[in-house]
């Protein structure tokens, strides 16, 4: 059964989903001050009631955002108990990343109306609020809460729907057998359900790791901008970030080293990796380290940005640019062909079919550039991530289901696996994919129970 | 006929003394209720109609904690008991549970005898006919030979004698088991008072002589040595232990019911009412699981002093000839005499929902059901419901607190919270699946969780409680780490703490985790829903969530989410408006 939990510690976006140039993620519970220190610097001990501090938000030592951190003591809160109020940018990339460090460290998000439940149920509103709390749920579990998941994750629940039949056909197997008085059902077959129970664990994982919407919105797109010696990768690379950060020169082979520059872009993340040109007769062996490391940088790229002169015809270093990207590149990474220089170019210069046309000097074209650059990110969040408190709680079910899952597997490796502990990490797993679906059926087990099994007497 | 008005009238009146209403009996009488138990027939009392065992997995631990609550069922089945069973020794301690075959006319004398020496309780050969009420409570009960019985409280264990009809083959005839008189005029009286009733169907196998059955082609079932008693009060078992037989149906007989269906009254149409899916009829797995070749059956004695050998797993409906082909198809059974015949039984069963935790009818004050009246089928869920009835009714005299058990606490609690939640479509039978806190409801701690409970109740002996209390300190210091202390002498020793305890740390990870589980359901179980709540205006509820709440109007928020399509966000709306109602209410004190 799935009651709702009023004494442990919830996070949610406080402010309206959607663009705004702030976000406030409010965190509430008895382990508020905890699970919102373990994610900041520095580490804020014992702070003041009330008492707002300018913090950075921190994901494995990678700084994500400066946030203005304001620490309520319970019951001076708007809930009534232990609440952080973290203001941060409002990029959904931002917003996301501190909702799932919060749940990451003990932080559950919150279900619609829960922060007003709380505090309504804590005596922090009176009676006449009352009505708005009500209202404020049925609006909200109308939507998102009712549904369990939304319309535009239809896919994902219907995926989830097949793991959850499955995994109460193997609950049903385990119960026929501890339900059994009189041991007439034959052994379980252990091989085969544990192959089965592992592929449902597989699948969960998947499908949580996927909901976290991807390597490119959790840690940025990694873009590498490469081409011929001289075609202004780094003027490019320059212009598109809005300060100097590359060395340039009118010489040929001015960048010998990779050179790394993060970006964001709509809110979303992109990291730059500005290379050596690619020269097949590079004669130094620091030029040849260049180009190693520059290969190296486009056999790891999620986009690579291949830069050309306008200015210029077709060179034979073109061409093995074209075809050196074509063999380190992974298969998934996207092929983005730039005409830069477009500014110089004359009657001589080449057809643009199939590329992007900007100039790094006057700025033409950069911003559908930058816009191409992040296109597929934005597609995906809007596809999946409507509202990211909703997200943040299914990849919290599924993380949690995925990890019952893995103790399962762990508990099958066993010579003589406890099937009744076994059947505990598969109500657990099913509690918490029921959770995400809106659905609990005890029934359903037994009903798997009887059509299979012969039992009884 | 004018009826005859009984002077002196009772606390408590139980109609029926099967499991159900012996313990009810029982309990009510010891809790110093002045007790009347109605039976038509005094030497059916404790009767086993159908298998001759006590106890199973989840059965087990029902009798065991019906024991530690201060019931009968488990002294009277170890002085019975005539081969003795620990069930699922191969698994965990969470599923072991034990089960015992016992003599059945011990069991009735041994159960009458306690019955007898109940200083509270009388007995009567009568049959009730009706329920008396006044002022819309239950006030008494009037008997076929018109006698009128005035009391506080009414407890109904009817059994499967509400307008029972018994089928063999297409043959059929009212009875409320073999032998038996229907109570047609007590169906009457409830639906008369408005009760919701439905029908239900279960069955039993034939029983046979054993000069008939060849044991040399049976595998035999050795019972446990030494026999392990279900009380925790009985020191030793001593009644020699027998073997049961198992044998098994082969592709002949599979044949045989095939060809008989047309007479089976179940595969007719003639019976209509749903059977227990968890005691098939053989005709049912037969039909059910064609590619079965075999099915186990178990020849069980049915007592010392009798020839009487109960077959487990053929339970059947079909005319009595097909009946003796298929028990004579049987390895072992083929010159078999058929002593009684098997037969399928149809009876009135009132909606449990109508009845609060207590297992008081919720809008009939004073009156109680319990046993397979309610919808359930086995003795064990009878006696359960019997005591739980009779504490309640005896308590509510007294003016004391109601003893309502949680689905953590015992395979009691969440057999009743079932009933009286979800309601009944086939007759319900315990099993350790349908409990959420497996892992916390065992045989082994019955004690530990109930005892407390029996002691506070005043239906264990006080003078155990020092022994009790000692054992269970030294269960929690074993637990954590400690050397246990000592036990002053009783039934309850440091063997047993040092057993329990070593379950309890094997288990110690996912016990933790169930206590967490339950610890916060414990507060919805605590948030009551009061009885006039009004759905109707609660019109920030979905239409859905409001309908199904007002269909099953659950008592505590806790059983209104465990209702089928009851979402978290509805408890959280209902959770508002009753918070609000007692802030209300306290605004206006």
């Amino acid at each position: 059964m799935r009651l709702p939990d009023t004494s442990d510690t919830i996070a949610a976006q406080a402010t309206p989903p959607g663009a705004g140039a702030l976000a406030v993620i409010r965190i509430s519970g008895p382990a508020a001050f905890a699970a919102a220190s373990a994610f900041l610097s520095p580490v804020p001990r014992s702070p003041g009631h009330a008492s707002a501090r300018l913090l950075s938000v921190k994901e494995g030592g990678a700084l994500v955002d400066r946030a203005v951190v304001v620490f309520y003591r319970g019951p001076a809160s708007y809930t009534g108990d232990d609440t952080v109020e973290i203001s941060c940018h409002g990029s959904p990339y931002i917003i996301r990343t501190i909702l799932n460090l919060a749940v990451k460290n003990g932080a559950r998000p919150a279900g619609p109306g829960e922060f007003t439940l709380r505090a309504f149920l804590n005596g922090k509103l009176d009676l006449a609020q009352a009505e708005a709390v009500g209202e404020l749920i049925a609006a909200s579990s109308a939507g998102a809460h009712r549904a369990a998941i939304t319309q535009a994750e239809g896919g994902l629940s219907s995926e989830v729907r097949v793991i959850r039949a499955g995994l109460v056909e193997l609950l049903a197997e385990l119960e026929a057998r501890l339900d059994d008085s009189y041991e007439e059902v034959p052994a379980l077959e252990l091989k085969a359900f544990s192959g089965r129970a592992a592929a449902a664990g597989k699948k969960t994982l998947g499908l949580a790791s996927g909901y976290e919407a991807g390597r490119g919105i959790r840690e940025g797109v990694k873009v590498v901008i490469a081409g011929a010696p001289n075609s202004g990768k780094s003027s490019l690379l320059n212009a598109l970030l809005g300060y100097d950060r590359a060395m340039v020169s009118p010489r040929s082979g001015t960048t010998r080293d990779t050179l790394e520059a993060p970006l964001e872009i709509n809110g979303f993340s992109v990291l730059f990796t500005d290379t050596a040109g690619l020269n097949a007769r590079a004669a130094s062996p620091l030029e040849r380290e260049g180009v190693r490391r520059a290969e190296k940088a486009i056999a790891a790229a999620d986009t690579v940005l291949l830069v050309k002169d306008a200015s210029i015809k077709e060179t034979p270093g073109d061409r093995l640019a074209e075809r050196e990207i074509a063999r380190l590149a992974l298969k998934s990474a996207r092929l983005v062909r730039v005409l830069n220089k477009t500014d110089l170019r004359g009657r001589k210069g080449r057809a643009s079919a199939g590329c992007l046309e900007v100039s790094a000097k006057t700025g033409r074209g950069l911003p559908g550039l930058k816009a191409a650059l992040v296109a597929e990110q934005e597609k995906v969040f809007r596809d999946g991530a409507q509202a990211a408190v909703t997200s943040a709680r299914h990849f919290a079910a599924l993380a949690a289901a995925a990890g019952e899952l893995a103790g399962l597997a762990a508990l099958l490796k066993k010579k003589a696996p406890p099937l009744e502990l076994a059947a505990e990490r598969l109500r657990g797993a099913l509690q918490y994919l029921g959770a995400l679906l809106g659905e609990t059926a005890p029934e359903e087990v037994l009903e798997s129970v009887f059509r299979n099994f012969c039992v009884g007497k | 006929m004018t009826a005859f008005n009984r002077p002196d009238p009772f606390d408590v009146i139980v109609i029926g003394a099967g499991h159900a209403g012996c313990e009810a009996a029982l309990a009510a009488a010891r809790l110093g209720a002045s007790t009347l138990l109605l039976t038509q027939d005094l030497d059916a009392i404790g009767l086993m109609p159908c298998n001759p065992s006590i106890g199973g997995v989840g059965k087990g631990q029902l009798v065991r904690e019906l024991d530690a609550l201060g019931g009968e069922m488990a002294r009277t089945a170890d002085l019975a008991t005539l081969s003795s069973h620990m069930l699922n020794t191969s698994k965990g301690a969470a599923v072991r549970s034990p089960r015992a075959q016992c003599d059945k006319k011990l069991y009735r004398a041994a159960m009458k005898s306690a019955l007898e020496r109940e200083p509270n309780l009388r007995l009567v050969q009568d049959e009730a006919a009706a329920i008396l009420t006044k002022r819309g409570k239950a006030a008494g009960v009037l008997t076929a030979r018109n006698s009128r019985y005035a009391s506080k409280a009414v407890i109904l264990t009817a059994g499967t004698f509400l307008r029972g009809i018994i089928h063999i083959g297409l043959d059929s005839f009212p009875g409320g088991r073999y032998n038996h008189p229907p109570s047609n005029l007590l169906s009457k009286s409830l639906a008369g008072l408005g009760f919701r009733l439905g029908r239900l169907k279960t069955g039993t196998p034939m029983r046979l002589h054993a000069r008939g059955i060849d044991f040399s082609k049976c595998e035999r079932q050795e019972p446990d040595s030494p026999p392990v008693p279900f009380s925790h009060f009985t020191a030793g078992i001593k009644n020699t232990q027998l073997p049961c037989w198992i044998t098994r149906t082969g592709a002949e007989t599979a044949r045989i019911i095939r060809a008989g269906l047309h007479r089976s009254p179940l595969y007719s149409g003639k019976i209509k009412s749903t059977g227990p899916r968890y005691c098939p009829s053989i005709e049912d797995k037969v039909v059910k699981f064609p590619h079965h070749e075999a099915h186990h059956l178990f020849l069980e004695p049915e007592g010392y002093d009798t020839a009487e050998y109960y077959v487990n797993g053929l339970s059947t409906s079909l005319p009595e000839e097909l009946q003796a082909d298929i028990v004579r198809s049987v390895p072992g059974l083929e010159k078999a005499e058929i002593m009684r015949a098997g037969y399928a039984i149809e009876y009135d069963y009132s909606d449990p929902r109508q009845l609060d935790y207590t297992l008081e009818a919720r809008d009939l004050p004073g009156f109680y059901m319990a046993g397979q009246v309610n919808g359930t089928t086995g003795y064990e869920e009878a006696a359960g419901q019997g005591l739980v009835a009779g504490v309640n009714a005896a308590l509510k005299i007294a003016g004391r607190e109601p003893l309502i058990l949680r689905r953590d606490e015992g395979y009691l609690g969440v057999m009743i919270d079932d009933l009286v939640s979800k309601g009944v479509d086939e007759p319900y039978r315990i099993f350790t699946s349908r409990a959420e806190f497996r892992l916390l409801l065992r045989a082994d701690n019955a004690d530990l969780r109930l005892a407390p409970r029996g002691f506070a109740l005043g239906l264990l002996d006080p003078a155990l409680k020092k022994n009790f209390e000692a054992y269970r300190a030294a269960v929690e210091t074993l637990v954590s780490g400690g050397g246990a202390g000592k036990i002053p002498a009783g039934p309850w020793t440091i063997e047993k703490a040092r057993a329990t305890a070593a379950i309890e740390k094997s288990y110690a990870m996912y016990v933790r985790r169930n206590r967490g589980e339950a610890e916060k359901l414990k507060k919805f179980e605590q948030l009551r829903i009061p009885e006039d709540f009004s759905y109707a205006a609660a019109t920030a509820l979905p239409n859905e969530a409001r309908q199904k709440l007002e269909r099953s109007r659950p008592r505590t928020l806790a059983q209104a989410g465990r209702l089928p399509g009851i979402t978290p966000a509805d408890l959280q709306l209902l959770w508002v408006l009753l918070e609000k109602r007692g802030r209300t209410a306290a605004a206006h004190e």
